[in-house]
């Protein structure tokens, strides 16, 4: 109780210093929100002077003292209220987002999951099977893909399947002129849409599962309670998934919890290069376009899922393994 | 955190990066080609990029608006930037009884696209609305008028001063209907998702990857628009410009003869008229950068035809001391600048300049007295990767002089800020492109934008500040005499030449794709009826010239 009690009370300190240094971060940026307003127009040619009083008037500035700003933003912050966005005015901040992460938590969701469970069975028949094909197919390979950046494997995907020869659509997350509903037509055709971003995130993070439960799987086949179970004759199968790979896979299942507390960051560079509609992107277009409010709510949303995936993984260790209780 | 940002940004500008080689590299890898069949009239154009979706935002007064708003409201007349030339739309003309009154004549029997007749009580309602809520003023039109009245089938704008170049900014103004708007709570936040409007083209379908307007079969000058349908797709990456048949966009692509022309050798075409003026602008509130002769030094020591084809891949011209965008503004030029204003490379010339202004040769590096290298510090933007070619190879030319050059590159938004506050050495920027001399001339020389160091301006960044210029830009405000106008500004324009308020290198180019395949007739170096750009009223220009492909 006292163990739970005190992870409560560091998930609440680490919660006020997070939100409290998204309030300072973004005014710590060089540049305001209306000079990266004009920055944007200047691309297209030079931006006449009295445009920026009338950006700067739309966009309008933060008024009070920082303290009272800060006061404000609390508030907002725990009434979910994060106002206006700079880039999509007069778009509310919280329906961009409510609209950016159903497809981020389906597609890099889905695909975290099936890439844990894939990469862990296979990083424990490679272990097993140590020296064999089955060991060194899995373990190069996954080496050499997520060796590759991501981008550049969702470029040679794009370019290679997307454009010459045609299979897949290039971007977005699904028709232009479909409308999104959950019809079984609209369902497949995001599906499409969504395998080649998929397939990039799949190879990439698949080496990463393979290698750490491969590695400690080989660890746990060399203690006495393995030696021990293979010398009273069990079925080899048996050793390896309930005793070894049991054993094993708690490191694994560490690195997955906080992998689902990332999976609400999306995946940045993956989706800019598929113009996937989703949190990564959005991300990406409020940091460029210096957009506080529309910031402040991502990074608030991404710290605030991973502290408490952190949080999840710590109380779930204190009950399977009692010695951290102390 | 900034780091990451850093991080982030730095690969994310490296995927463009990538994609940019990929699509040159398309041409040899024959990717598909998907152009349309047979034209059912509709045009496809890469206007409008989603980030990566569309949010409905049709208010014509917004910064964050869609693009093809400009495309359905219409203004009272649409100037050609490049020229300066004005084509009526919602006015049939103007004139001027005196340098402080504006009069425009009212087209009649304009509907609103919900039937509803147009009237000048429209346009009074418009530019009322605009002043009653500053944040709407994006054109600035109430720093040149005191009031507006209508008379019969006119409006008479009775402006603050002798100011005649107003004209030319009251013409941009959008009229919104006063039936809609007057019942509209707050029109800065509104997203007007039914636009009511008199132009060519009417809102058809909207979904967040793609939308389309449809003719505007009411439209009083229907017979002149030949496109039924315009596409507007939110997915525009240069594969899809080359690969998806597209009739209309605005990319600079590398290698545009090897991409897009080789995509369709028979339609294809490019054209890149310049649309502004990149230049050096050295802060003329420190020293050495306030010293003539060290600008002039500065100015004879650029190659700026290798900085051109350098930066741009020789798509623009280098640009001269007139501050025009040559060929197009032509008629302004004054003949009397050597070389129409062209500064050519002169290394002996330059280390003359440079010692009259204290700095010498020593071995191989320019030393002022105490014998100290000069270092310059010059500011660009992060990820304008084109002006960053042409830096680096100014820094080359002026290195070969023994010149140290640095190159700081903060975010566009830092950058933007340092440019407004003068917090720099020499900025590189652009000015110019409004199509009206005196508006750029006026932005760059006069002296009211010229703030102390510290606080912001929006003109004039390098603090230039002369009496007898601001006197002759006064002079240039109110004359209404064409001769008299040409005369001031080649005065001005000498004043470029000799002063060198800042340093012109090259164009900025406006790039401009198109395929006769469906439609022709699209502007062009023979037919520079307007500019190539998607953005603003001036496809209004293009849309009501274009015509359909036999």
């Amino acid at each position: 109780m006292r163990y739970t009690l005190s992870k409560v009370g560091l998930l609440l300190l680490t919660l006020w210093a997070a939100v409290t240094l998204n309030f300072l971060l973004p005014r710590l940026m060089p540049g305001s929100p209306a000079d990266a307003a004009i920055a944007k127009l200047a691309q297209n040619g030079p931006v006449s002077p009295s445009t920026r009083a009338a950006i700067e008037a739309q966009l309008g500035v933060p008024t009070g003292s920082a303290w009272d700003q800060y006061l404000q933003y609390l508030n907002n912050v725990v009434h979910f209220d994060f106002g206006v966005s700079y880039t999509f005015f007069p778009q509310s901040v919280a329906s961009l987002v409510a609209t950016a992460l159903p497809w981020t938590l389906v597609l890099v969701g889905f695909v975290t999951i099936v890439a844990f469970i894939f990469g862990t069975l296979l990083g424990v028949l490679a272990a097993w099977k140590r020296g064999s094909w089955l060991d060194t197919l899995p373990t190069v390979g996954g080496t050499f893909a997520s060796a590759f950046p991501y981008f550049w494997t969702a470029l040679l995907l794009l370019f290679f399947l997307g454009y010459v020869a045609g299979w897949f659509p290039t971007s977005g997350a699904y028709s232009s002129s479909a409308t999104p509903d959950f019809s079984v037509a609209f369902l497949l055709d995001a599906l499409y849409h969504s395998i080649l971003p998929a397939t990039t995130i799949l190879i990439t993070s698949l080496g990463g599962w393979i290698l750490g439960m491969r590695s400690t799987m080989i660890n746990t086949l060399g203690d006495d309670y393995v030696t021990f179970a293979e010398a009273n004759g069990l079925h080899p199968r048996t050793v390896a998934i309930r005793y070894a790979a049991r054993n094993a896979i708690l490191p694994n299942l560490t690195s997955f919890g906080l992998a689902l507390g990332g999976v609400v960051g999306g995946s940045l560079l993956v989706e800019r290069v598929f113009n996937y509609p989703g949190v990564g992107y959005l991300l990406y277009t409020a940091v460029v376009n210096q957009d506080f409010p529309l910031m402040q709510a991502l990074f608030l949303i991404i710290t605030i899922s991973v502290l408490l995936a952190n949080f999840i993984v710590d109380i779930l260790y204190g009950i399977l393994d009692p010695r951290t209780r102390r | 955190m900034k780091q990451l940002r850093g991080h982030i940004l730095r690969t994310a500008f490296a995927v463009v990066g990538v994609t940019a080689l990929l699509a040159t590299s398309a041409c040899s890898m024959n990717v598909k080609n998907q152009a349309s069949g047979p034209s059912d009239g509709s045009l496809l154009v890469a206007a409008d990029n989603g980030s990566p979706t569309f949010e409905k935002n049709f208010n014509p007064f917004s910064t964050s608006k869609r693009v093809a708003t400009t495309y359905m409201y219409e203004p009272l007349r649409v100037t050609n930037t490049l020229d300066g030339t004005a084509t009526p739309f919602l006015a049939t003309g103007n004139t001027l009884p005196d340098a402080k009154t504006v009069v425009y004549d009212i087209r009649t029997g304009v509907k609103w696209s919900d039937g509803t007749a147009f009237t000048p009580a429209d346009v009074l309602y418009t530019f009322n609305l605009v002043k009653a809520t500053p944040a709407l003023d994006t054109w600035g039109v109430w720093q040149h008028i005191e009031s507006l009245e209508v008379v019969g089938d006119t409006v008479v704008f009775h402006l603050k001063t002798e100011d005649v170049p107003a004209a030319s900014i009251i013409d941009q103004q959008l009229i919104v209907p006063e039936h809609i708007w007057k019942d509209v709570k707050d029109p800065v936040t509104w997203k007007n998702e039914k636009p009511v409007t008199t132009g060519p083209f009417v809102l058809d379908t909207f979904t967040a990857n793609q939308y389309t307007l449809k003719k505007n079969v009411d439209y009083w000058q229907a017979d002149k628009v030949a496109v039924e349908k315009l596409v507007l797709p939110a997915a525009n990456s240069q594969l899809d410009v080359v690969k998806n048949g597209y009739d209309w966009a605005y990319a600079f692509i590398t290698d545009v003869e090897g991409t897009w022309v080789n995509a369709d050798k028979q339609h294809n075409k490019y054209w890149f008229p310049p649309g502004g003026t990149i230049t050096l602008s050295p802060n003329l509130t420190r020293a050495p950068y306030n010293d003539v002769n060290f600008r002039q030094g500065l100015s004879l020591a650029l190659d700026r035809e290798k900085i051109a084809t350098d930066a741009e891949q020789g798509y623009v011209d280098a640009a001269g001391q007139s501050g025009l965008l040559l060929p197009n503004q032509e008629a302004w030029l004054n003949a009397d600048l050597p070389n129409e204003g062209v500064v050519a490379q002169d290394k002996t010339a330059a280390l003359a300049a440079f010692a009259k202004a204290g700095y010498t040769q020593q071995g191989d590096k320019m030393v002022d007295a105490s014998g100290t290298q000069l270092s310059i510090n010059i500011l660009t933007a992060n990820g304008y990767t084109d002006w960053l070619q042409g830096l680096q190879t100014v820094q080359s030319q002026l290195g070969a002089l023994g010149i140290d050059v640095k190159l700081s590159q903060p975010q566009p938004a830092a950058y933007t800020e340092a440019l407004s506050k003068g917090d720099f050495d020499i900025a590189m920027n652009s000015f110019g492109g409004t199509g009206s001399v005196f508006q750029d001339m006026n932005t760059l020389l006069n002296s009211e934008f010229a703030t102390p160091i510290g606080t912001g301006t929006t003109g004039n960044y390098g603090r230039f500040s002369d009496p007898k210029v601001d006197a002759l830009l006064a002079q240039l405000k109110a004359s209404t005499d064409e001769t008299e106008q040409k005369a001031i500004s080649a005065q001005l324009q000498t004043v470029l030449y000799e002063q060198l308020p800042v340093i012109s290198m090259f164009y900025g180019g406006l790039w401009g794709l198109s395929s006769d395949k469906n439609f022709t007739n699209w502007p062009s170096e023979k037919n520079a009826y307007a500019p190539p750009n998607t953005w603003n009223s001036t496809p209004l220009l293009i849309l009501t010239n274009l015509k359909k492909a036999k």
